[in-house]
């Protein structure tokens, strides 16, 4: 027996007491794909980026964005963004603004002459792509950063593909174009305008004269519509339109134009007519909460008086003195499971007719796949490839509109990055794919809403209705520097650790230790409760049961 | 959003047996690392005393002084004197007490402290009953809470402790809450450097007496202030009354519903409750303007 007998008061600190016994499930703080991303054709970080918008990092913010995509000023205009319809912001108030934050660090980036870093070391292999559009642009930037040697070959006399001759100067302005083309050209690119890739031999010439070659043509043959005669000099096709009007130029159709087809290209024929003084109607089989175009498009295509006649096809046209009359009737649409597959019932006695001067068809385009027989897979509406976008011939890949239905503009960017990983690993870099494997999507509710007040979306404005008809300036505007960063502040940052420290403060057990670069938490004391997962307000910390 | 910003110097240690998301520990913590080293605390029977004690161990790295239940303002107010007698002007003798220690049995002792303007201060984490026993109900038990000993509501309102300090015109009280970390870490600062009687009330929603899960203690509580059952608030000298937060933008029934000591209400019995948060909250606007 001691001879001391033991104090009144007590000695011992209770942290000898490991309280961890008592927890039945563990907060863990994981890195888990936020909805944009998980939505985002190209995988942008963008709970990163609108993170280091919110802290005035935008060189840091373009950076991110240019992993992905060396696009931001285009695509912050004209994607459909999934993105904004993926985010949790909704189920609060309203979506954040990403495409209007995209553009602005991406318009900022062109006014700055912010350039890309010239890749840190030059590899002998190089890489001829075909296609200078939005997915072989992608595609040569994204190799020539790993340092490959790229040679592009674009059958027009200009870079840009769909971009520049598929989307109208009201939508896209031109200088934005050449600014975002030209930042990647600056990177070294062996550039060779004017050259088509036309046959079978020429390309096996290219994949013998590279170490590999990446197809990406895109989709420019124009879907005939059936009982339509494409000879008649009332009959123009959208894409030709589209391509004359953009190159500035005159347009000889008549003044009534009717376009056919509800898609985002439908929406460019018929604005485009619009400014070109048409009165124009644009004829569609989907009902018009069924339209594919976005809704957006519709809307401003809309305030423009564009005439929409919605369920409804033509079955014939024939001249009616000085102009035409279309004979049409209404149809019950049905979509199918995929995009573009559909049946039609045409409605019995609901036959109408339209007057018009010219017809614009613009029913989507194909892939000419069948001039490289023998070295790709023709067989389907578009290339085949495997899941590493490569063909049938080893060491030929394809992308965009070639290789997929999916016909987005930034989809086809995303499939560009894509497919220069799989180049660069065909090639022998050992790079690692970019992937998501498994993990869990942020759900809302593991964002702590309280923190974030009702706050309505900045919207940034669009020029006049009256003005816009007069010209081809752009007509939605970039938001305002000041709202552009409140827009910011919207962010959830779902899944992105703010290092706000709620939950290392929170913790009633201290539990949870701060790093320099995170939290770390301490499994003999934390008891489980999940405040720190209830406080957090990103959801980057979330209860997983142990074992 | 806001940052919260006060500072853990390490002077409430883990290894405490508070249960796993109880705020009462949180809020201890906030108020020890914000009134520091140079401090003594008193605490009469409740949930502190078993967080900070458990002998031969202890949670908090300054001295504590157990004492008995009526007694709490009566022991502080001895133990300040005594360390003035020794020359330790500066050293804050904190008295932390729950509801029962404080709106009942020390009530007596609270008062007469208060009465001398003694130099303490006062600490109630307010958990409406008597949640280390149980689960009575206590004066503080609000109307219509289901307690142990009111199992069909509780038929009368909570006493106004707020008011009963006013009229002692004592220097400083507040309200406060685990839910706003930065407000209850300024008022902990603000009363250390006031002389004379201080008095925090701290809303603490209790897991099991409440009925709360396990992760939402803060959210509860930031439910009361936001609702306006209980707001934010400071009276000094007892009669300038200023408002902390912006006012209330929820109706109870979002504070009400995350405790299961009110799942028996009716529409009727919310109702009841929110007229009367209606007419307290006029009632204090009245005095803010009057302040």
């Amino acid at each position: 027996m001691s001879s001391q007998p033991s104090p009144l008061w007590t000695h011992t600190p209770s942290s000898v007491r490991m309280t961890g016994t008592w927890r039945s499930a563990s907060p863990d703080y994981r890195t888990l794909p936020s909805p944009c991303l998980g939505a985002c054709p190209v995988d942008g970080r963008i709970a990163v980026w609108v993170r280091q918008v919110k802290e005035k990092d935008y060189r840091g913010a373009w950076l991110t964005l240019a992993d992905n995509n060396p696009f931001p000023a285009i695509a912050g205009r004209i994607c459909h963004h999934p993105c904004e319809s993926a985010c949790n912001r909704q189920y609060l108030d309203e979506t954040v603004g990403i495409c209007s934050l995209e553009r602005f660090v991406g318009d900022m980036a062109l006014a700055e002459g912010w350039a890309f870093d010239k890749p840190d070391t030059e590899r002998s292999e190089s890489v001829a792509v075909i296609g200078g559009g939005p997915a072989g642009l992608s595609a040569a930037y994204q190799l020539r950063r790993r340092g490959y040697q790229v040679s592009l070959y674009e059958s027009k006399d200009q870079l840009g593909g769909l971009l520049r001759y598929g989307i109208p100067a009201y939508r896209l302005e031109k200088a934005i174009l050449d600014g975002e083309i030209q930042r990647i050209l600056d990177l070294g690119v062996d550039v060779h305008l004017n050259a088509e890739v036309g046959d079978a031999d020429a390309l096996k010439a290219l994949h013998d004269k590279h170490d590999a070659v990446y197809l990406a043509t895109g989709a420019s043959r124009s879907k005939a519509l059936p009982g339509l005669d494409y000879s008649q000099p009332w009959v123009m096709d959208s894409a030709d339109f589209l391509a004359a009007t953009n190159a500035g130029e005159e347009c000889t159709l008549g003044k009534r134009i009717v376009v056919i087809g509800g898609g985002s290209a439908a929406m460019d024929v018929a604005r485009t007519a619009r400014r070109l003084g048409r009165e124009v109607t644009v004829l569609s089989l989907e009902p018009e909460d069924q339209l594919p175009a976005q809704r957006v498009e519709v809307d401003e295509a809309m305030e423009e008086d564009v005439t929409f006649v919605t369920g409804a096809m033509m079955q014939s046209a024939g001249a009616n003195g000085d102009g035409l009359v279309l004979n049409c009737i209404k149809v019950n649409f049905q979509a199918g499971e995929k995009r573009g597959v559909f049946t039609i019932d045409p409605i019995d006695g609901s036959e109408f007719t339209l007057s018009a001067d010219a017809v614009i068809p613009s029913i989507g385009q194909d892939a000419d796949i069948t001039r490289w027989q023998g070295v790709v897979a023709d067989d389907g509406p578009v290339v085949g490839t495997g899941s590493d976008w490569q063909t049938a011939t080893p060491g030929v890949f394809a992308g965009g509109d070639l290789a997929s239905m999916d016909r987005f503009v930034t989809q086809a960017i995303g499939m560009g990055k894509q497919a220069a990983v799989e180049i660069a690993r065909y090639i022998g870099s050992g790079e690692d794919r970019d992937t998501f494997p498994e993990l869990t999507i942020v759900p809302y509710k593991a964002i702590s809403s309280d923190y974030y007040p009702d706050v309505a979306r900045h919207v940034p404005a669009n020029t006049d209705v009256a003005g816009r008809l007069e010209n081809f300036n752009e007509v939605q505007q970039r938001l305002e520097h000041t709202d552009a960063l409140a827009e910011a502040e919207r962010c959830f940052s779902c899944g992105t650790c703010i290092f706000c420290d709620n939950c290392y403060l929170y913790c009633p057990d201290m539990a949870i230790t701060k790093l320099e670069n995170g939290y770390e938490v301490k499994s003999d004391y934390c008891k489980g409760c999940g405040l720190c997962v209830a406080e957090c307000p990103t959801g980057s910390v979330m209860m997983y049961e142990e074992g | 959003m806001e940052m919260i910003d006060y500072q853990d110097d390490g002077l409430f240690n883990s290894g405490h047996v508070a249960c796993g998301g109880c705020v009462e520990a949180l809020s201890l913590r906030v108020i020890l690392n914000t009134v520091g080293k140079d401090a003594v605390a008193v605490v009469p029977p409740s949930c502190t005393a078993v967080i900070c004690g458990g002998y031969p161990m202890s949670s908090v790295n300054i001295p504590v002084f157990h004492t008995t239940l009526e007694s709490g303002a009566a022991s502080a107010s001895g133990v300040k004197r005594a360390l003035m007698a020794k020359g330790k002007h500066d050293t804050t003798v904190l008295c932390i007490a729950g509801d029962g220690g404080t709106y009942d049995i020390g009530l007596q002792a609270l008062s007469s402290a208060a009465e001398r303007n003694e130099d303490i201060l006062y600490i109630c984490f307010d958990n409406e009953g008597y949640m280390n026993t149980g689960g009575q109900k206590s004066s503080s038990t609000p109307l219509n809470a289901a307690t142990g000993s009111t199992p069909g509501g509780k038929d009368t309102r909570k006493k106004n402790l707020i008011e009963i300090l006013a009229a002692h015109r004592i220097p400083y009280i507040a309200t406060a809450s685990p839910s706003h970390v930065n407000d209850l870490a300024a008022k902990v600062e603000k009363a250390k450097g006031i002389r004379g009687m201080k008095v925090i009330i701290v809303l603490i929603p209790c897991l099991p007496g409440w009925g709360v899960a396990d992760n939402a203690a803060v959210k509860t509580a930031r439910m009361g202030v936001e609702s306006g059952v209980f707001p934010l608030f400071e009276v000094e000298d007892g009669v300038t009354y200023t408002m902390n937060t912006d006012g209330k933008s929820r109706p109870v029934g979002d504070y009400l519903s995350l405790q299961k000591r009110y799942r028996h209400l009716t529409d009727d019995g919310v109702a009841a409750i929110q007229s009367e948060v209606d007419q307290d909250w006029q009632r204090l606007q009245q005095r803010v303007a009057v302040g």
